[in-house]
């Protein structure tokens, strides 16, 4: 372990450095301070719209509802599928961009254009060609009424396959520029040696590419989690995802439904945030590992 | 108003002091509200001179294409011709606007908010007014309110919430379903065979999930429907007398629920989605709450040109819809000239040409003068729709506020997750 000289000759950078991050962790810590106190603060019914403000902990006693449980089940379901989806399909993606195209300008482009797509966009784009009587069922000439129910269906197909399309390029991206010059040194190194492709694969590639891999699978599954449209514009009416749970609470004509709201989206983060507390230990490990 | 015998300068102290949510219509009306003893004209005259240059933001119902058209194009020059700027700001939702007031004066933001005027529904009235978040008091002093039926109950309360000028009466609505009579030979005449002719088609008939608006609306049509008519519904909600009447309408809507669009298992999102189901086959009925866009719809070729309104034995429900300004409001007296403008026998009959939006008058055809009378009840020579009158001959009330929620909630727990 580090003896205190070495601790505090390293202090000093360490100090000026987490200094000049300081204007970028600002507006982060205000939001994140802010935004989700006022969120605790009125769930726990010390910020009412009309009242007096009173310590309560019934929105959280409230959460223990069917509702929130298959709500919960549901939003874990698809962030889970999308994310597995998405880290098969992205890895496949960077793989082949940088196995074919050593020069990856252009392929990795076209990797990455579908990022800067808003998950709006995608999701309108999913129903008017997934839909019972939308473009796939009008080519295919299939009868709406026993066409697959792909969208607004039980198994939340669209959902989940607008997330997996979006999150793939973002998984794409991030792995492609893990895997930089040394991953062809060292892959060609093995090669020398003898080692089959799955064995250059298994023991080259993928211990490269799983730092990587696992953080944009951690941030895509923790987005996924807290996202409401496309599950608002794909799902159907029940089980609500969290997040759709929390606004039509948000939003309800009665405004003693608040608080709940409020319990749901901080449970909402709450899971999101073990997400990402799985993610960061998976992340060590990997370090640890190579 | 509640505080006009307390000097202006200490209410702003109030409110100062009290900074939340239950003193609010207080300082909102203290800030620009004229010394209580001028006469109304100069009072209004006041309101005008304050309003000049401002801009007023106009929150309201984004989805309807020909309200846009309607407020840009002819609302808006004439708000100028006043020296006021109309924005407007759509929205998805009522609630939306109402969100907004709410956060801004939890914030503490209670003299400049960001919404001067919200083209609200009852439910949303309710809620704002349980929480004094309008200003009151003014709608009644509004020049054009001469114009109105001072004793028309759509006007005095709003969905059961007491108007108490608190919003100006911006049009009226009247609930229909429509069906494709190409398909539908024979239509039902009341919601229980609508329902039975449901059982007997399926998967061609559903209705947008509550608490979506229309939705909403469909079970309250229902409640009545199946609990035997109007004078079977007490307005206001009351646990003890609703619970029989209630347990009687979830049995029938989930006894049905297999046979509407995905064996009930889940329900169009909102109006929209219905509307889409509709253009494309898939549902034979659709409905809402402002007839004209079922005009329109067909017009432009988005329903099929065989749809008609189905005429219900026991007539729809009606209601009156408003412009409100937050207590909070930045520029209430530009809305005021607004909502004034809004009132006037011309934009009123603009507003009710089919071509430009079709929403029925609020006002009192008997207190307009001739020549601007025949407008008002202008529609389209080929229309879908009957006319106002026909509609509204045995028009049912809104019932109260308070049955929207547990209506909503008892729908969610027996009919969608039961």
């Amino acid at each position: 372990m580090t003896t205190d000289a070495t601790e505090r000759r390293a202090s000093t950078p360490r100090g000026r450095g987490s200094l000049l991050a300081l204007p970028a962790l600002a507006p982060v810590l205000a939001v994140l301070v802010l935004g989700l106190g006022s969120a605790v603060l009125q769930s726990v019914g010390l910020m009412p719209l009309a009242g007096q403000p009173a310590f309560t902990t019934s929105a959280y006693s409230a959460l223990a509802s069917p509702a929130v449980a298959d709500g919960m089940r549901i939003s874990l379901a698809i962030a889970a599928a999308s994310t597995a989806i998405a880290v098969v399909l992205g890895l496949t993606a960077a793989l082949l961009v940088h196995r074919i195209a050593p020069r990856r300008g252009f392929l990795a482009l076209l990797a990455a254009a579908t990022v800067p797509v808003p998950h709006l966009v995608g999701a309108i784009a999913t129903g008017l060609l997934l839909s019972d009587s939308g473009l796939v069922s009008r080519l295919l000439g299939a009868d709406p009424t026993t066409f697959p129910q792909l969208i607004a269906g039980p198994w939340w197909v669209g959902v989940v396959a607008e997330y997996a399309w979006k999150e793939s390029a973002f998984v794409a991206l991030v792995v492609l520029v893990s895997l930089s010059q040394r991953e062809r040194e060292l892959s060609e190194a093995a090669a020398v040696l003898g080692a089959s492709a799955w064995e250059r694969f298994r023991r080259v590639t993928l211990p490269l590419a799983s730092p990587a891999l696992v953080v944009s699978a951690t941030l895509s599954a923790a987005y996924v989690v807290g996202s409401y449209e496309v599950s608002w514009l794909l799902g159907r009416s029940y089980p609500e995802p969290l997040p759709v749970l929390a606004y039509r609470l948000f939003t309800d004509v009665d405004l003693d439904t608040r608080p709940e709201a409020m319990a749901v989206a901080v449970l909402t983060v709450g899971v999101a945030g073990a997400i990402a507390l799985v993610g960061t230990v998976m992340l060590r490990r990997t370090a640890a590992a190579r | 108003m509640p505080s006009t015998h307390v000097r202006p300068r200490r209410v702003g102290l109030l409110c100062v002091l009290a900074g939340a949510s239950l003193s609010l219509t207080a300082c909102a009306g203290a800030t620009v509200a004229p010394p209580a003893v001028v006469d109304p004209a100069t009072s209004w005259s006041l309101v005008t001179s304050a309003a000049q240059g401002q801009t007023v933001n106009l929150w309201m119902y984004g989805g309807d294409d020909l309200g846009n058209s309607y407020v840009d194009k002819i609302l808006a020059p004439a708000a100028a011709a006043q020296g006021v700027t109309i924005h407007r700001v759509p929205i998805t939702d009522t609630a939306d606007a109402l969100n907004r007031v709410v956060s801004e004066t939890t914030a503490g933001r209670t003299m400049d908010g960001s919404v001067d005027l919200v083209w609200v529904n009852g439910e949303n009235f309710r809620t704002g007014a349980q929480a004094s978040l309008w200003k009151c008091g003014w709608a009644t002093s509004l020049p054009n309110a001469r114009y109105l039926d001072t004793r028309d109950p759509l006007l005095l309360n709003d969905f059961g919430t007491p108007v108490n000028g608190c919003e100006a009466p911006w049009h009226k609505a009247q609930f229909v379903i429509a069906y494709d009579s190409a398909k539908v030979t024979s239509p039902p005449t009341s919601i229980p065979e609508l329902l039975t002719w449901a059982q007997d088609h399926p998967a061609r008939f559903t209705y947008p999930q509550p608490p979506d608006f229309t939705g909403s609306a469909f079970v309250r049509q229902a409640l009545y429907g199946i609990s035997g008519g109007v004078a079977s519904v007490p307005s206001t909600y009351d646990a003890a007398t609703a619970q029989p009447l209630e347990d009687a309408l979830w049995s029938k809507l989930s006894g049905v629920a297999p046979s509407l669009w995905r064996g009930g298992q889940t329900y169009p999102r909102d109006l929209t989605a219905l509307d889409k189901l509709y253009s494309d086959g898939q549902v034979w009925f659709t409905m809402t709450y402002g007839p004209a866009t079922i005009d329109a719809r067909v017009k432009d070729g988005t329903f099929p040109a065989t749809t008609k309104v189905l005429s219900l034995r026991d007539g729809s429900l009606g209601n009156a819809s408003f412009l409100a300004i937050p207590a909070n409001a930045a520029h209430s007296a530009a809305a005021q000239v607004v909502a004034n403008l809004a009132l006037s026998p011309e934009q009123q009959a603009a507003k009710a040409d089919p071509s430009t939006w079709g929403q029925y008058t609020v006002l009192d055809v008997t207190k307009v003068p001739e020549s601007l009378r025949a407008p008002l009840e202008a529609r389209s020579a080929i229309s879908v729709v009957p006319p106002f009158s026909t509609l509204s001959t045995s028009s049912n009330p809104e019932l109260s506020a308070t049955w929207v929620t547990p209506l909503e909630q008892g729908w969610r727990k027996s009919v969608l997750g039961g």
